[in-house]
């Protein structure tokens, strides 16, 4: 190598080093949405904090992770990038092998609802798929034995009723850079559980659908870090819905179904229901009947529960990775209501979080 | 701390760069004893006395040895004890602890002390010095500094190669500085990080979901077994280079290390090109003096059997170590009883010394020897797998790109396409453009990644 080429590489590393050391410290990454590490305080623990440090206060962090994912998936060849892979621009996360100490533990905890509060109740389950299950065959990657998921749910849980979302459903009814399924196609998913609930399922003609002005980056966009187009995201909208409330029980505030104040938020989902909330109840003044209906649920319940309220006067929506089951009793009245446990595949394989 | 992370690439590095260069000629072997000691301690603080203490005793016992021709072998074998003893005492103690309870039922506490990084290289190297000092090879260092840069010396402190002391014992005095070097220094320390970050950290995550397989098959184990020895290699090879690129860069000439081992076409040829300073170590200190091969056939066969059970050690302190090195030592001594096998055509040779090496390396691996067992009667159909699994051809499809760039990269064919290339003069202008862009790559990785150690940091 020549002088001036070596000085050249000395000068472009050494001014990325400076970059390194000076550049002022992010509280947040936007892109992987969660806080970054900083710069530590001297302590027992200084170096495996500093590089963490390093890691993630790193310049041009978002960029060299594009750079990385990219290399890895046109020059290695790699079929999937952090567990994360794209087919036909729909980004999957490889949900792979089936845990079935996981889907054991979250049966368990259903079980343990089900014996404390649920005994005078209509019970019903519903697990949805997650894009893997339509969209992993096809494209040729891995995906857990749903066969056998269902099935064990099946056997777990014989005091609950199934309804069966799988044929209700296609690859494209979800983001395609995020893991949630779509509001907008979630009219035949809505029907088949109004029908095994035994209320009037809703029709698509008595919504109008928005859509959100702000693009929307899901969480695997992040994940991933491969450039994609963002999705939209929209909301059905109508008066019965308009109408009805949603109270808080960690806030003790009141607000309604889609929440606007979430239009600025990192995560634009967070607009069905406020998000991540261990408990709320959705009031419906021009509910059809009296009826109540408690769902325990993830967050594919936020879009979902909406489309449901057409008959029930009162929608209580549990999410017990925030809340411990056995501290319910303090909040609701468990007279009989009707009951739906709703969770994705992807919370039932990794369950360790619901208390 | 390690090559291959972000606070040594971009923090340690260059700040100890800029001190070294703008210290003048008298003052760098302190600079990189100070750089060296706080990279060492960085990484492992509490036993930073360790090597001050190692640094001290070799140094002294060097310096006893040259003055006095009367003691001068009750201070090698003080030094010696030293060295080997706090060997023992750290990285072995607990393994023969445990063989004991386990072959006389008793229940021997163990110590369980923490080993500290690099022990089994800087104790060879300063080994090597009292012996070399011993045998009149070379003079005793006087200057405790320029002997404490020696052993403590960060660019092969943790991984080698074993930098005897005869190598550079006229370097630490008096080295050259120069922009070939630094520049060539650069060129071998972002291959070896290529190969350590792009390659080696990729085929062992290859190899840790073969091993965490839900659908385990017989092929699958085969791919674990060709993975990890890929991943062996370049993760070690790329440490050796790094650490060759470095001394480059501070002046120094380290002795190679690798010289495509997987070419071999026997045994005996794959360790004279496999972790070269270890071989010529043992050959040099061990074999030799124990006779070498100009002694009966019996004490031949013992020297063989010794020096591979050492070797077997060295790489760790459990009887899965001791029997792969007995394996070769099995193997080596069958070369030399079958001189027929060198008439066999080179592709059966080549043949039979890879498959032999795969094997090795899965015994290499396996946590305990019962594991090696399972993967043995994996790997030849016996533990009732299926011969492949979807899970399998997966896995073979996403890293077919990887295994056969890796397979490529084990040959001369890229070193001698790249020195073709380079005598075109456009592609002599882009070469800092492909340096660098390795460099981000590999910084890419690391930002994106998560902490890789070395495999040979246990060592």
């Amino acid at each position: 190598m020549k002088k001036y080429q070596t000085i050249l590489i000395l000068t472009l590393w050494g001014a990325l080093a400076l970059w390194a050391w000076f550049i002022p410290s992010k509280q947040i990454s936007e892109a992987e949405r969660r806080p970054l590490a900083q710069k530590p305080v001297f302590s027992e623990k200084f170096q495996t904090e500093f590089e963490s440090y390093s890691l993630d206060q790193f310049p041009l962090r978002d960029g060299l992770r594009t750079l990385k994912s990219l290399f890895h998936t046109f020059v290695l060849g790699q079929e999937d990038n952090n567990g994360i892979y794209l087919t036909n621009g729909i980004a999957v996360k490889q949900e792979y092998p089936l845990n079935t100490d996981s889907v054991h533990h979250a049966i368990a905890r259903f079980q343990t609802i089900y014996d404390k509060y649920l005994a005078e109740s209509r019970c019903f389950y519903a697990i949805v798929p997650d894009k893997g299950y339509y969209l992993a065959e096809e494209s040729g990657h891995l995906a857990m034995d749903y066969g056998d998921l269902y099935a064990q749910v099946s056997a777990g849980m014989p005091w609950a009723q199934e309804i069966d979302l799988r044929s209700t459903l296609v690859g494209q009814d979800y983001y395609r850079t995020d893991t949630h399924w779509r509001q907008e196609a979630l009219i035949p998913a809505a029907v088949a559980l109004c029908e095994g609930l035994g209320v009037t399922p809703p029709k698509a003609e008595d919504f109008t659908i928005a859509p959100v002005e702000r693009p929307f980056y899901g969480v695997y966009y992040g994940q991933a870090a491969l450039p994609m187009e963002p999705d939209t995201l929209y909301l059905m909208e109508n008066d019965l819905l308009s109408q009805c409330s949603v109270y808080d029980y960690e806030t003790g505030k009141t607000g309604s179904v889609y929440d606007l104040t979430k239009l600025d938020s990192r995560d634009l989902y967070d607009m069905y229901l406020s998000g991540a909330k261990a408990l709320l109840t959705i009031e419906n003044p021009n509910a059809k009947t009296d009826r109540e209906l408690v769902i325990f649920r993830d967050s594919f319940g936020s879009s979902m529960a909406p489309l449901l309220l057409a008959d029930y006067a009162k929608v209580t929506l549990a999410d017990i990775r925030y809340v411990q089951p056995d501290m319910l009793g303090q909040f609701l009245d468990f007279h009989g209501q009707d009951v739906l446990f709703l969770y994705s595949t992807l919370v039932l394989n990794n369950s360790a979080a619901l208390k | 701390m390690i090559f291959s992370s972000i606070p040594f690439l971009y923090y340690f590095l260059p700040a100890v760069l800029v001190v070294y260069f703008l210290t003048p000629r008298r003052g760098k072997n302190a600079v990189l004893l100070l750089a060296s000691l706080f990279f060492y301690g960085w990484g492992e603080p509490k036993l930073l006395w360790l090597m001050v203490f190692t640094i001290a005793v070799f140094y002294l016992c060097g310096l006893a040895i040259g003055r006095s021709q009367r003691y001068k072998k009750t201070w090698l074998a003080l030094s010696a004890c030293v060295g080997v003893g706090l060997l023992g005492l750290f990285k072995y103690a607990d393994f023969f602890i445990t063989s004991l309870n386990a072959a006389t039922g008793l229940s021997l506490p163990l110590l369980k002390l923490a080993l500290p990084v690099g022990i089994s290289f800087y104790t060879f190297q300063c080994l090597s010095y009292t012996v070399d000092v011993y045998r009149g090879a070379v003079p005793p260092q006087k200057n405790p500094i320029s002997f404490g840069a020696y052993v403590a010396l960060f660019p092969q402190l943790i991984a080698g190669p074993i930098v005897r002391y005869a190598d550079v014992a006229r370097e630490l005095a008096e080295r050259t500085h120069s922009w070939e070097n630094v520049g060539l220094g650069l060129r071998r320390f972002v291959i070896g990080l290529s190969k350590k970050v792009i390659l080696a950290d990729n085929l062992a995550m290859l190899a840790k979901l073969c091993r965490e397989s839900a659908e385990p098959s017989v092929a699958l184990t085969w791919v674990y077994a060709i993975a990890f020895t890929l991943n062996i290699y370049f993760d070690f090879s790329g440490y050796s280079d790094m650490a060759i690129g470095l001394g480059q860069i501070f002046g120094f000439h380290f002795p190679e290390n690798f010289n495509y081992p997987y070419l071999s076409k026997s045994v005996t040829e794959f360790w004279r090109r496999w972790h070269i300073s270890l071989g010529s170590w043992f050959r040099d200190y061990v074999y030799i003096p124990l006779g070498g091969n100009r002694v009966s056939k019996g004490k031949w066969v013992r020297n063989i059997l010794t020096v591979w059970m050492l070797t077997g050690l060295w790489h760790g302190a459990a009887w899965n170590f001791v029997l792969w090195g007995l394996l070769f030592a099995v193997l080596l001594l069958a070369e030399k009883a079958l001189p027929g096998l060198q008439r066999l055509p080179g592709i059966l040779r080549h043949g039979y010394v890879l498959l032999a090496v795969i094997l090795s390396f899965v015994l290499f691996n396996a946590d305990t020897l019962t594991q090696a067992g399972r993967d043995f009667a994996a790997l030849f159909g016996f533990a009732g797998l299926p011969l492949f699994t979807k899970e399998t051809g997966y896995y073979l499809r996403s890293y077919a790109p990887l295994l056969v760039i890796a397979c490529v990269g084990t040959t001369p064919l890229v070193k001698l396409t790249a020195q073709k290339m380079g005598e075109n003069r456009a592609v002599q202008m882009l070469e800092p453009v492909l340096w660098l862009g390795l460099l981000l790559i590999c910084t890419a990785y690391l930002v994106d990644g998560s902490f890789s150690p070395f495999l040979y940091f246990r060592f």
